[in-house]
């Protein structure tokens, strides 16, 4: 293996980065400068919030440090987690379905300097992002228990090979997924698998109810209290020799430091060996694998189709047609299906959360509290719904991909076609919105007035969130996409959510003056006057007005976006 | 009938397409060649549109492309350079929903779908998905969905990429029967083999400008060159250069 080809096969990932950077002008500036300093914003936000919790953690007696031990360890596990699901994702495409990966194996590179190659495109596409969010937190620690030099020095010397670490333990999955299965359906896997295991943390964190551990009134006794703070670690964990490296080094204790060290050190370096081993005895059988030729899949006749060809028939075959392809190709690209899970746990959790509210025990008078917080309930809802759009509606137009040309060379208008989208989209959002709204009404037992109020509010809110969802798309469509999934959480999808976020408050706000006002006066026994209700049906004629403006503007938009696309 | 009308198109400055000015009779194959980067997708892709002009117009049996796009999409049939389908629909539900789009529906539909998966040998695979297609069968079923709406102008980038010698033979006849059938082909290639044995007129562009146009013995007798559309298209887009 020589360093020169090694150099050489990394070189035009690294020069292509420099050339973006480089020759990016204009609006790709505007971007990159706005996704800056939305990062850094949100990297300030997260290290004031570690601080603030660790500065109370500190204060609590004999629980404190434990509390906060205990945290380190749990951030690291967290963090090496998401490096290894990250490494699996990324080395996926990196060392088996990348479009250059065939012009590589076509040189006379040898498959050891091939394999590193792309392990380290894969490390650094992988580690940058959990890198980057997971140093405020440390850094926090580092402020918090007045640590010096050498704890910021342990951090660089400590996270380097738990990144090691995590990048061989992924490529590894990896190519043993890939020796059995073939990498496109590999793939599929992997995200399922991953999903899966998301939901089932999200879950678990959220039916765990994490808030009681900062509040020890909950608990009988401090050993009970004590037994709940059990992070889920083992000495086995690399996460944990970390985790205890640098909390020897935070509170100056040279106690196990070595052991760690060599532990962290040693575990790297062999594991590095063994994927090399590995390369050399599966890598290029899975390679050549996922050349081959996409397994033969037959397309089935559903009743789901069925019913969706009978519900648009009415719309015209040509929307009708569009809006049968994409439920076809939704629910046969596994990408975009198993979506469907999260969607599922986010309002398994959002209901969960309504349920187990402690209304009784408020201090405040439950009939207030309820109604009050049914009308934050709007909100919230209106922000699931946003979420959800972010995933499902923003990327409709991008979905079209590659194949946007028959689309432009049809005789349907770009209009016609924004508008298939947006009726396709906005019937299953009406829906899921209003159960949400009287389920979670239901569970709050509110007035019929309230239920009225936010149920229609959020129907109409439900057609501006959709509309800026698919205006937004047609905005910043991205046509060459290689993963719908990642199209949400591009420049285009965080201006989306940013913008159906304020939509959501600007209409909360309108109508949370007048509707506090309509029920205290009632509760009260008391008469609406006039001025009241002049100012009463101004607010909710502006939320109107909003919400017309919400619907037409980004659809008027979008359709002027793409009148003017030129790929 | 296609008519170009100081049909312009400008990339950040820089011209792709400059003042094409064309008029290609109705059942006539003409073969629009020229060198890498002479503006012939740019062309095509405004003639589908797919893409604006800059300035000028086109004009297809008479419907302004700017004016009526609807109208005029709904008789043209294009196939582009590289066939980027619905991956995750099978080859009858892409047609299925092709016509569709030209509001085309009922019992004669299916009949139509299976003539034309039959005309290009894709009947064994009418209902695996498109994914699992090669190159060629991919590139076949972009030509038979062309055809779905029996348009009367077909508009083709590269016809022959990705085609077996059988394929390819099959688009050729297509393309003689379509133009007998009174319809206008004009299709983009650099396989000057088929434009000389297929096309009754070719125009070659070069840097976005129309620089020859005629039959193959107008083209020689402008270049001064006696011989195949090889040894005319080199002199003259080298003289060009």
């Amino acid at each position: 293996m020589t360093v020169r080809m090694f150099a050489l096969l990394i070189s035009p990932g690294l020069m292509g980065f420099r050339n973006s950077f480089r020759r990016s002008r204009g609006t790709k500036r505007l971007k990159v400068f706005a996704l800056t300093i939305g990062g850094v914003l949100f990297w300030f936000t997260f290290f004031i919030f570690s601080y603030r919790i660790l500065i109370y953690f500190s204060s609590q007696e004999i629980i404190g440090d434990i509390l906060a031990r205990h945290l380190l360890s749990m951030v690291i596990l967290i963090f090496f987690s998401m490096l290894i699901f990250s490494h699996i994702i990324t080395s996926l495409s990196n060392l088996y379905l990348s479009q250059d990966l065939e012009l590589c194996h076509a040189s006379p590179a040898t498959l050891p300097e091939l394999f590193l190659s792309r392990a380290f495109y894969t490390l650094l596409d992988s580690s940058w992002m959990p890198l980057v969010f997971g140093l405020p937190v440390v850094m926090a620690y580092g402020l918090v228990y007045g640590a010096g030099l050498h704890y910021y020095l342990s951090l660089i010397y400590a996270s380097f090979p738990l990144i090691l670490i995590a990048a061989s333990l992924g490529i590894m999955m990896v190519m043993v997924l890939v020796r059995f299965f073939p990498a496109q359906r590999a793939r599929d896997i992997t995200m399922f698998l991953t999903l899966i295991l998301i939901i089932i943390l999200y879950l678990l964190f959220r039916f765990l109810r994490p808030e009681r551990l900062v509040n020890p009134d909950t608990f009988v006794s401090v050993a009970q209290y004590l037994g709940a703070l059990k992070a889920p670690d083992s000495p086995y964990l690399p996460s944990r020799w970390a985790a205890e490296l640098l909390w020897a080094k935070l509170i100056g204790s040279p106690m196990s430091q070595m052991f760690n060290d060599l532990l962290l050190w040693t575990t790297a370096a062999a594991l590095v060996v063994i994927d090399i081993w590995m390369a050399g005895l599966i890598y290029f059988s899975g390679f050549s694998k996922a050349q081959e030729a996409k397994r033969r899949s037959r397309a089935g006749r559903k009743i789901l189709e069925k019913m969706v060809a009978a519900i648009t028939r009415p719309l015209g075959s040509d929307t009708s047609s569009l809006i049968a392809k994409d439920v076809r190709v939704f629910f046969r690209d596994n990408s975009q299906w198993s979506q469907l899970l999260l969607l599922g746990a986010l309002v398994v959790v959002y209901l969960y959360n309504f349920s187990v509210l402690p209304l009784e025990r408020s201090p405040i008078k439950s009939i207030y509290l309820q109604n009050a917080l049914s009308f934050l309930n709007i909100g919230l809802a209106g922000f699931v719904i946003s979420a959800l759009s972010a995933r499902f509606i923003f990327p409709a137009v991008s979905l079209e991909g590659n194949a946007f040309w028959i689309i432009l060379s049809s005789p349907l208008t770009v209009k016609r076609f924004l508008w298939s989208k947006y009726v396709a989209y906005l019937m299953p959002m009406l829906i899921l919105a209003e159960l949400l709204i009287i389920f979670t009404n239901y569970l709050l037992k509110v007035t019929a007035f309230m239920m009225v109020v936010s149920s229609v509010t959020i129907f109409f809110l439900v057609f501006g969130i959709v509309s800026l969802g698919i205006g937004f798309g047609a905005i910043y469509p991205n046509f060459k996409h290689e993963n719908i999934a990642k199209v949400a959480t591009g420049f285009g999808g965080v201006m989306y959510m940013i913008t159906s976020s304020v939509f959501i408050a600007f209409v909360v706000v309108l109508e949370a003056g007048p509707v506090y006002t309509i029920l205290s006066t009632h509760f009260r026994g008391e008469a609406i006057t006039y001025l009241q209700w002049f100012w009463i049906v101004s607010s909710f004629f502006l939320a109107l007005v909003l919400i017309i403006i919400a619907v037409q503007r980004p659809l008027a938009a979008g359709l002027k976006a793409l009148d003017n696309y030129e790929g | 009938m296609i008519v170009f009308e100081n049909l312009t198109k400008t990339y950040s400055g820089r011209k792709a397409v400059d003042d094409l000015n064309l008029q290609i009779s109705q059942g006539a194959i003409f073969g629009f060649i020229g060198p890498n980067g002479a503006g012939k997708t740019t062309t095509i892709k405004m003639m589908a549109g797919v893409l604006k002009p800059t300035k000028g117009r086109i004009l297809i049996n008479g419907l302004d492309m700017a004016k009526e796009p609807s109208r005029a999409k709904m008789i043209i049939g294009f196939i582009p350079d590289r066939p980027f389908l619905y991956e995750k629909l099978s080859g009858k539900e892409f047609l299925k929903f092709k016509a569709g789009l030209y509001g085309i529906t009922g019992d004669a539909l299916h009949e139509r779908i299976d003539g034309l998966l039959r005309l290009f040998e894709l009947t064994e695979w009418a209902d695996e998905l498109i994914e699992a297609y090669s190159h060629g069968m991919k590139q076949r079923l972009v030509i038979a969905s062309a055809m779905i709406h029996e348009p009367k102008v077909i508009i083709v980038d590269e016809p022959m990429v990705g085609l077996d010698p059988k394929g390819a033979k099959l688009v050729k006849d297509i393309f003689r029967g379509w133009a007998r059938d009174g319809a206008t082909v004009f299709m983009s290639t650099h396989t000057l083999a088929l434009a000389q044995e297929v096309c009754g007129e070719v125009a070659i562009v070069n840097k976005g400008r129309i620089v020859a146009s005629g039959t193959s013995e107008e083209l020689g007798r402008q270049a001064g060159v006696r011989g195949n559309l090889e040894r005319i298209f080199l002199k003259i887009t080298s003289g060009e250069a």
